[in-house]
């Protein structure tokens, strides 16, 4: 069943494919084949040459396209896309898949951006795919699926421990019991059905577990099996010399990126500016008036790293939902070393005791927090090495460094102390007698 | 009962009665990848990075020494004299007496009431623990001021912080549960609406241990986020309701929107029941059982039967009974 592999790409149908059907030579031959498919697909749009993909690696980028225009672009048209969902493009589809997987692997670090919107597309890929599915032929597709991915007929939930890790899914949506994730059906009833009382068993499993969350089992080990793929792909490649073709791809994909995230990154209403201290949640300012030891690493390294860096370059990252690199928006990492840094290590100086007398090694983990890898200081020649860290949610907060967390009136409305930067900054500048030192000075200076 | 201990007090427990055979296997199995830390002056734990070849080196230091506190790491590692090479940790959840976010006593610091009801929340994570999540080789640890559960199964214990944290927050019921549920993965359906308290099973079902917990020992002092003092006085008038389990009926009495707030500000409460810190830490540091806890003179010590344990019983060392007698 084609379909299968079409979902899933680790299948074992879908690794033969790939083994006989592709050759790296053939990537940037036009495929007529592949063009009549998608020229045939219902509602595909063909009126612009530039949305059909006429080579297996066109058709690689286009994957991670789609996923970046869907999700950003005001005017993206599902039927530019519509060959994604076609079930008759399989074979050239798990070929593609497994050219844009090398190719990033290669090239690119497993936090890196590329990876993170492959990983990311592919989930959405799954879902969507399954939703274009008839309900019976759903229902079918799920249990061959969860079969191929789960061997056994109960896993235990701590075989999905990087599931939860990577927060890909949460413990309490799942039914555990003996420490089982409960999916089928006979075995819900034989275990549950002395418990449920007034209500029809049967009906309890179909609301409680039923196919969605098969679904999501599915989609989410899909997207870690990816994950996995493109680390192996990435430490074999420090020992094998990549084919040139890939590196080719992987840079058009890169380059597409780039284009398509510069455009969409300007549209959000939260402009990034100069950082306006009156508006720091309270955390913040406790973090930035020194923290003694016991809180003091995490304050520094996890929450205030990644709360300046994103609310100086990038304030507007929940509202976007697109994954940036700090040289998206500061190229030569001028601010990043002369406005960010500096509160950092500041305030890492007011810590009991100093945070880098006691733990110099904590400078390293600053810099890998900012996406630069484990570094002294960040360099372009490194970004990417790691992950640009997002602010820590009031929730992890609270579980982290509770001791941080004073909510004033304002963190009610808000779940992320970014999020209540960005409003108190909003709040100030609807006020002209409060307006910022930035705003102040921007009346009588210009800046330099 | 519950003062601190003298030096002289000090020398005395570790001198005439401790043994170096009431430290736990769990502890003594892989002592020499453990890091311990010691407290000397009652200032915190200040003397890190220790380690043991053995039992005997370790017997030896703290009968010379007597040191205030005495701690082992949750951490295996291959180079435990600088934390390094990290293999595994215990999963541990810490439920202090004394941070309990609802207790009767109102007790200044801990007390027989507050140790109780710290036991009995215990009970009831360490049912979810083997229960739901089917976890093995679990101890509990009377710490002086609470309970300690450490958890070596080796099933969990490379699991990072975030998975820790979603246990965390399972056990403890500190996710507000959801009431939609979708009968199926079309789009455009209505969901089914479904209470925590309707369904006898997984997360809802501790979710609901919990509440039925916290509603039963509010003394109507708590401060409870989304909760003013008139739901919470409404709350407490009603709560007999659930003695009997009649959820239905008390969610009636309270209304669904008061209730839905309610709901929130349990969960979020709940997060309290349990040191998060602890549980999410991987290089922590936990009082060694065995070991005096000098703040309160009471010794932290492994419960076996935890249905016939009474900490006044079993954990007051000698020279407390004979400051009484005096």
């Amino acid at each position: 069943m084609v379909l299968l592999s079409f979902l899933n790409p680790f299948s074992e149908e879908a690794e033969q494919i790939v083994r006989e059907k592709s050759s790296l030579e053939e990537l940037f031959n036009k495929n007529k084949d592949l063009i009549d498919i998608i020229a045939h697909t219902n509602s595909q749009n063909i009126s612009n040459d530039e949305l059909i993909p006429h080579t297996l690696a066109e058709l690689a980028v286009k994957r991670l396209e789609w996923f970046v225009r869907k999700k950003n672009d005001k005017k993206y048209d599902h039927n530019d896309y519509s060959f994604l969902m076609n079930p008759d493009m399989a074979i050239y589809d798990i070929i593609s898949f497994y050219i844009a997987a090398q190719s990033i692997g290669i090239r690119f670090n497993p936090n890196s951006r590329e990876s993170r919107v492959f990983i990311e597309s592919q989930g959405q890929l799954v879902q969507e795919r399954l939703e274009k599915l008839s309900t019976s032929l759903r229902k079918e597709v799920v249990a061959k699926l969860l079969n191929q991915l789960i061997p056994l007929d109960n896993i235990s939930w701590t075989s999905l421990g990087e599931l939860f890790g990577s927060r890909k899914i949460n413990l309490t949506d799942l039914i555990i019991d003996q420490g089982e994730v409960i999916l089928d059906k006979e075995d819900f009833i034989y275990r549950f059905s002395d418990k449920i009382i007034g209500r029809v068993p049967e009906k309890m499993y179909d609301i409680l577990i039923g196919d969605q969350i098969k679904e999501l089992i599915i989609n989410r080990m899909i997207m870690q099996n990816t994950e996995n793929y493109l680390l192996k792909v990435h430490e074999m490649a420090s020992n094998i010399e990549a084919h040139p073709s890939l590196i080719v791809i992987a840079d058009e994909i890169s380059k597409m990126l780039k284009e398509r995230t510069s455009i969409f990154s300007g549209s959000g209403d939260i402009q990034a500016s100069k950082l306006v201290g009156e508006a720091f949640p309270p955390c913040i300012k406790n973090t930035i008036d020194g923290v003694s030891s016991g809180n003091r690493n995490d304050a520094i390294v996890l929450l205030l790293t990644s709360f300046i860096s994103y609310a100086r370059l990038y304030p507007s990252v929940f509202k976007n939902e697109t994954n940036l690199k700090i040289s998206d928006l500061d190229k030569g990492l001028k601010i990043t070393n002369n406005e960010i840094l500096p509160v950092i290590y500041e305030a890492a100086g007011r810590c009991t005791p100093p945070l880098f007398e006691d733990d110099p090694q904590e400078k390293l983990n600053i810099t890998a927090k900012l996406g630069f890898g484990v570094h002294r200081v960040p360099d372009l020649n490194n970004e990417g090495e790691s992950k640009w860290y997002t602010p820590m949610s009031c929730e992890k907060i609270k579980i982290h460094l509770p001791v941080l967390c004073k909510p004033d009136k304002d963190c009610k409305k808000i779940s992320n102390p970014l999020s209540y930067y960005n409003r108190r900054k909003w709040i100030m500048n609807q006020s002209p007698d409060s307006k910022s030192p930035e705003e102040k000075d921007k009346s009588t200076k210009k800046e330099d | 009962m519950f003062e601190a201990a003298s030096l002289e007090e000090r020398k005395r427990y570790y001198r005439e009665e401790w043994k170096v055979d009431d430290l736990p296997e769990f502890i003594t199995e892989e002592l020499n990848k453990r890091e311990f830390g010691f407290d000397h002056l009652g200032k915190g734990p200040n003397d890190r990075y220790k380690i043991f070849k053995n039992k005997d080196q370790l017997r030896k230091f703290l009968r010379y020494r007597s040191p205030f506190a005495a701690y082992c790491s949750v951490a295996f590692y291959n180079k435990p004299w600088k934390r390094g090479d990290w293999q595994k940790s215990e999963l541990v959840f810490d439920v202090d007496a004394k941070d309990l976010p609802v207790r009767s006593c109102n007790c200044e610091g801990v007390c027989e009431i507050c140790l109780n009801e710290a036991l009995l929340i215990v009970k009831d994570i360490l049912d979810t623990l083997k229960g739901d999540l089917g976890l093995k080789n679990i101890h509990v640890i009377y710490s002086g001021r609470g309970y300690h559960i450490r958890v070596l199964d080796p099933e969990i214990m490379q699991f990072d912080s975030d998975v820790r944290a979603q246990v965390l927050k399972y056990v403890s019921g500190a996710e507000n549960p959801k009431n939609k549920y979708f009968l199926g993965p079309e789009q455009g359906q209505k969901p089914y609406e479904l209470e925590h308290f309707t369904i006898p099973l997984g997360y809802p079902s501790v979710f609901t241990s919990r509440m039925k917990y916290v509603i039963l020992h509010l003394t109507g002092e708590e401060s409870i986020e989304n909760v003013n003092p008139r739901l919470l006085k409404d709350v407490i008038k009603n709560r007999h309701l659930l003695e009997e389990d009649q959820w239905g009926l008390f969610k009636n009495k309270i209304g669904p929107i008061r209730y839905k707030k309610l709901v929130e500000g349990i969960s979020k409460l709940n997060m309290g029941l349990i040191d998060a810190k602890v549980s999410i830490d991987l290089k922590r540091i936990l009082r060694l059982p065995s070991s005096l806890h000098s703040k309160v003179s009471m010794r932290c010590m492994e419960v076996q039967n935890l249905e016939k344990f009474d900490p006044i019983k079993k954990a007051v060392p000698k020279f407390v009974l004979e400051r009484k007698e005096v």
